[in-house]
């Protein structure tokens, strides 16, 4: 071999040496990081699977803690899972084998046949109501939200469902309605009642009233004067007992009475009201700002006017009486007084006054009940009543309507 | 001032001696008829040739009540003709539309004072014996 020849092999074992050196070096770098990648892998694997066993345990955990039924069936209706709630709804257990339609009440087939055409092609239905007869033969109304599960390759292959045991709601439901209509008729019939009393208490009124005009009539100048006044005495007596019975009737009616709920003008409605009352020359009644329109009802907010203008007139007296009328406008409420210049009420009476048969003055005309029927329109109203007095100097009513 | 012959249907004995005691005051010519309660006021009205010339009526009788008996008369083709007028205590709103319905000439209310009743009887009276009536 010549030295040439020598001298290439040898640079060539050279090269070769630092290639395979260099080959090494990153075959080790490559195994190196390749290790890791697999040691990353495994790592991700781990978590992936700890992650797939949290999602199971997860679902598995809703699917058995889960309050409603769960059901899952395949496309043929044949009951595939249940959780514990479903199971002690339907009394049927996952080994009965069961089939959807074996559990629909006779009647309701055909609802639950169209139902699960829906689904199929909706792939959902919700709010889905339907009897059922359950393992015990009891029927029981459910409410049932319903979907579709898919396979990967987008096709259905089962249906889910979560139902509801509504019977109890729907009877709730139906007996509020009924107790509702009982209500209602029961108040009808209040109010007959009231009609009818007040007719049959105010006969013999009337019939004591003829005779004792026949009487006097009859006996005209032989009757001393006493007996001609105690005569007329029963007769006063008697009005008074009739008012006492319209009275009783209007405080009734307030609440019973169907409220027509209308757009009412309160201005118009005063100054129409004050030429009817009876008002002595030396009262004056003022409105001093222009009343605005509210929504209720127009005859019984005129009973409220009517009854507050009234009793500021009926208890003046001062030798120049007023009452005056005011509004003002509160965010949500009208706030609105009666103001009258006359015998005033004691702050102890103050609330009294809006009681029943609670009349602080023994008059012909007043029966005690004026007051609390305004209180009871007012209440109607979602307003409030109060009175601010001074004794001797005058009284305010204010009460409040809703705007 | 026409006398009326006048069919009282009332089956409360004072009312009666009332609307009775009234018409012969004033002397006036009107003859009561009287029936206790709508049975008995439809059994005289069988009598054709007797008819009276107006009704008044008590809404609340018993058997039949004052609404029955206005249908039944109301339906009659002689007996639709009368003028029926209301005598009632009650304005009961549902009650008087009713009435309206099944055809009443109007309605009194029966007041508290004996006083009141004269004077509005008295003009009930004087209004219809002032309209011509038809019949059947």
């Amino acid at each position: 071999m010549k030295d040439r020849q020598v001298k290439i092999l040898e640079r060539a074992i050279v090269r070769e040496k630092a290639a395979r050196k260099a080959a090494e070096q990153i075959l080790e770098e490559k195994s190196r990081e390749l290790y890791f990648k697999s040691q990353e892998l495994e790592e991700l694997n781990k978590r992936l699977e700890l992650l797939v066993r949290e999602k199971t345990t997860q679902l598995k955990g809703v699917f058995e803690n889960i309050v409603d039924a769960y059901v899952v069936m395949n496309l043929m209706g044949d009951v595939l899972k249940m959780n514990e709630a479903a199971e002690n709804l339907l009394g049927y257990t996952i080994e009965d084998s069961i089939n959807l339609m074996q559990m629909v009440h006779p009647q309701e087939q055909e609802k639950v046949v169209a139902g699960f055409a829906t689904l199929l092609e909706d792939g959902a239905v919700t709010d889905f109501q339907v009897k059922i007869v359950i393992a015990d033969k009891s029927e029981r109304l459910v409410h049932i939200n319903a979907s579709l599960i898919y396979d990967e390759s987008n096709s259905p292959i089962a249906a889910q469902g979560i139902v509801r045991d509504i019977t109890e709601l729907k009877n709730l439901e139906n007996q509020k309605e009924r107790l509702l209509l009982k209500l209602e008729k029961s108040n009808e019939e209040l109010q007959e009642y009231a009609h009818i009393v007040s007719h049959d208490l105010k006969s013999p009124l009337r019939s004591i009233d003829a005779l004792v005009s026949w009487i006097k009539e009859d006996n005209k100048g032989k009757l001393d004067a006493a007996s001609e006044q105690n005569l007329s005495l029963i007769q006063t007596t008697l009005e008074k007992m009739e008012l006492l019975i319209s009275d009783v009737l209007n405080y009734s009616s307030v609440a019973a009475d169907n409220n027509i709920a209308e757009q009412v003008d309160l201005n118009s409605l005063v100054s129409d009201l004050i030429p009817i009352l009876f008002v002595p020359e030396h009262i004056e009644i003022k409105v001093m700002h222009k009343l605005p329109t509210v929504l209720g009802d127009k005859t019984k907010l005129q009973q409220v006017f009517q009854n507050l203008i009234s009793n500021g007139i009926k208890f003046n007296d001062k030798e120049k009486g007023f009452v005056e009328i005011d509004v003002l406008d509160l965010e949500s409420h009208y706030r609105f007084s009666i103001k009258d210049n006359g015998i005033g009420i004691e702050p102890k009476f103050q609330d009294k006054v809006f009681k029943i048969f609670n009349t602080l003055n023994k008059r012909e005309d007043s029966t005690g009940i004026g007051l609390s029927i305004v209180k009871k329109i007012v209440s109607l109203h979602e307003g409030d009543i109060w009175i601010d007095s001074t004794p001797g100097i005058g009284a305010t009513f204010f009460f409040t309507l809703k705007k | 001032m026409k006398s009326l012959n006048i069919l009282l249907i009332e089956d409360d004995a004072i009312e009666v001696m009332k609307l009775k005691r009234v018409c012969n005051s004033f002397g006036h010519k009107h003859k009561i008829i009287e029936a206790n309660n709508g049975e008995d006021a439809l059994q005289l009205l069988e009598q054709k040739d007797n008819l009276p010339d107006i009704i008044l009526l008590d809404l609340n009788m018993p058997k039949i009540n004052g609404v029955e008996f206005l249908k039944i008369l109301k339906g009659d083709n002689r007996l639709q003709y009368i003028p029926t007028i209301i005598l009632t205590t009650s304005n009961n709103q549902k009650d008087l539309l009713e009435c309206y319905k099944a055809g009443i000439a109007g309605y009194v209310l029966k007041p508290l004072k004996y006083e009141h009743y004269i004077e509005k009887i008295e003009k009930l009276l004087a209004y219809w014996s002032m309209i011509e009536l038809i019949k059947a």
